[in-house]
C-alpha cells in the first residue's frame, strides 16, 4: 500500500514538473532540438549536474541498488531510433502521459505506438538477437 | 501553460529522481516500467507470478554476501541477466508501475488545471506542430503513432530512455547511458532540422 502511494506521488510530481518545464510542448521540444531555445537543454543539464553531486551522498543510503548501465549492441541503434521518435512525436515515454493529462489527447496515439513498439522489440529480440539488452529494470 | 525559468526547472527536474531514490531506493526509469507492463500483457499474470526471478535471487545473494563479508566482497554487478523476453522488473509488483504511469497523467492534469490552461484537443497544442500536421487531429495521428512506435522500440532496445539513461545514467557516468544519450540527442537534432524544412 505504501509503495503504491509513494510511486503514485513520484509519478504525479514528475508529470507536474515535466509540464511546467515545458517538456510536454511539441513546439518547445522542437525548439530544443533545433537550438532555437536553450531553456529545456539548460534545465536538463542543470538537473544532470545536481544529480552528479547528489549521488555522492544518495548512493550511500541503506538499501540502495546501484544498477550499472553497460554498453551493449542495442545501445547505439536503440538510442538513435528513440531520438527520431522523440523528435516526431514530441514525447519520451513519460512526457506522452503528462501530455494526455494536460488535455493533449493526440498523445494517446503516442502511447499506443510506444506500447506497440516496446512489444514489437521484445518479439524481434527473441527471434533475431542474442545479446542481453539490460533494461530500465531498476525502478 | 506558464513555464518555470531554466534554473527552477533544472532544480525541479533533479528533485524527481532524488525523491524516487529517497522514497523507493530505485533509479528513476520510466521506460522500464512500460517494459514490465508490456511483458505482463504478453505473458499473462500467471507466468509472471510463478516465475522466481533470477535478478531477485542474485540481489538477495549479493546482499547476504555484503552482510557477511562487507561491501568489498561484492563484485560489480554483472550485466543484467534478463533478456528481452523475461520480465524486466520482477521485484516490484506491476500495479505499482501502473499507478506511477497514471500519476504522470494526473501530474499533467494538475499542472493544466492549476494554470487554468486545460484545453482539451484531439491533437497536440502548439503552432509548429499544427503546421506540421495540417492543424487537424486526424493528420496528426500518423506522426504521433509512428513516433511512438520508434520511442517504444528504441527505448527498449537501448535499455532506457530520457529518465534512466539521460538523467540518472549520465549523472552516474554510466557508459551505456552516455552513448544512448548522445545517440538520441543526435538523431533528435537531425530529425528536427529535417522536420523544420517541412514546417
Amino acid at each position: 500500500m505504501t509503495a503504491r502511494v509513494l510511486n503514485g506521488a513520484v509519478g504525479v510530481g514528475f508529470g507536474f514538473v515535466l509540464s511546467r518545464i515545458g517538456f510536454t510542448s511539441w513546439d518547445d521540444v522542437h525548439r530544443m532540438f533545433t537550438f532555437a531555445d536553450l531553456r529545456l537543454l539548460l534545465s536538463f543539464a542543470l538537473a544532470v549536474g545536481i544529480l552528479t553531486l547528489g549521488w555522492l551522498v544518495l548512493h550511500r543510503l541503506p538499501g540502495s541498488r546501484w544498477t550499472p548501465r553497460p554498453i551493449h549492441r542495442g545501445t547505439l541503434a536503440g538510442g538513435a531510433l528513440f531520438g527520431v521518435g522523440w523528435a516526431l512525436s514530441g514525447a519520451c515515454p513519460s512526457i506522452a502521459l503528462a501530455q494526455i493529462g494536460e488535455g493533449q489527447l493526440g498523445a494517446l496515439w503516442t502511447v499506443a505506438g510506444s506500447t506497440a513498439g516496446n512489444w514489437l522489440y521484445s518479439v524481434v529480440h527473441e527471434r533475431y538477437f542474442r545479446w542481453t539488452i539490460g533494461s530500465c529494470a531498476d525502478s | 501553460m506558464p513555464h518555470w525559468s531554466w534554473w527552477a526547472g533544472g532544480v525541479a527536474l533533479a528533485l524527481v529522481p532524488i525523491a524516487n531514490w529517497v522514497l523507493l531506493r530505485r533509479i528513476l526509469a520510466v521506460s522500464g516500467r512500460f517494459t514490465a507492463l508490456v511483458d505482463r500483457l504478453r505473458h499473462g499474470p500467471d507466468e509472471q507470478q510463478e516465475e522466481m526471478s533470477t535478478e531477485e535471487l542474485i540481489a538477495a545473494l549479493r546482499e547476504a554476501t555484503a552482510r557477511e563479508f562487507g561491501e568489498d566482497a561484492v563484485q560489480p554487478e554483472a550485466p543484467a541477466v534478463a533478456t528481452g523476453s523475461q520480465p524486466a522488473q520482477p521485484a516490484t509488483s506491476l500495479g505499482v508501475h501502473a499507478i506511477f504511469l497514471l500519476g504522470l497523467l494526473l501530474g499533467g492534469l494538475a499542472s493544466a488545471l492549476l494554470a487554468g490552461a486545460l484545453e482539451p484537443t484531439a491533437s497536440l497544442h502548439g503552432t509548429l506542430f499544427a503546421s506540421l500536421s495540417g492543424g487537424g487531429s486526424l493528420p496528426a495521428a500518423p506522426w504521433l503513432l509512428a513516433g511512438g512506435v520508434l520511442v517504444g522500440f528504441g527505448t527498449r532496445m537501448a535499455g532506457g530512455c530520457t529518465s534512466g539513461h539521460g538523467l540518472c545514467g549520465v549523472s552516474r557516468f554510466q557508459p551505456g547511458s552516455l552513448l544512448a544519450t548522445v545517440a538520441f540527442f543526435a538523431t533528435g537534432v537531425v530529425t528536427s532540422f529535417a522536420l523544420g524544412a517541412l514546417l
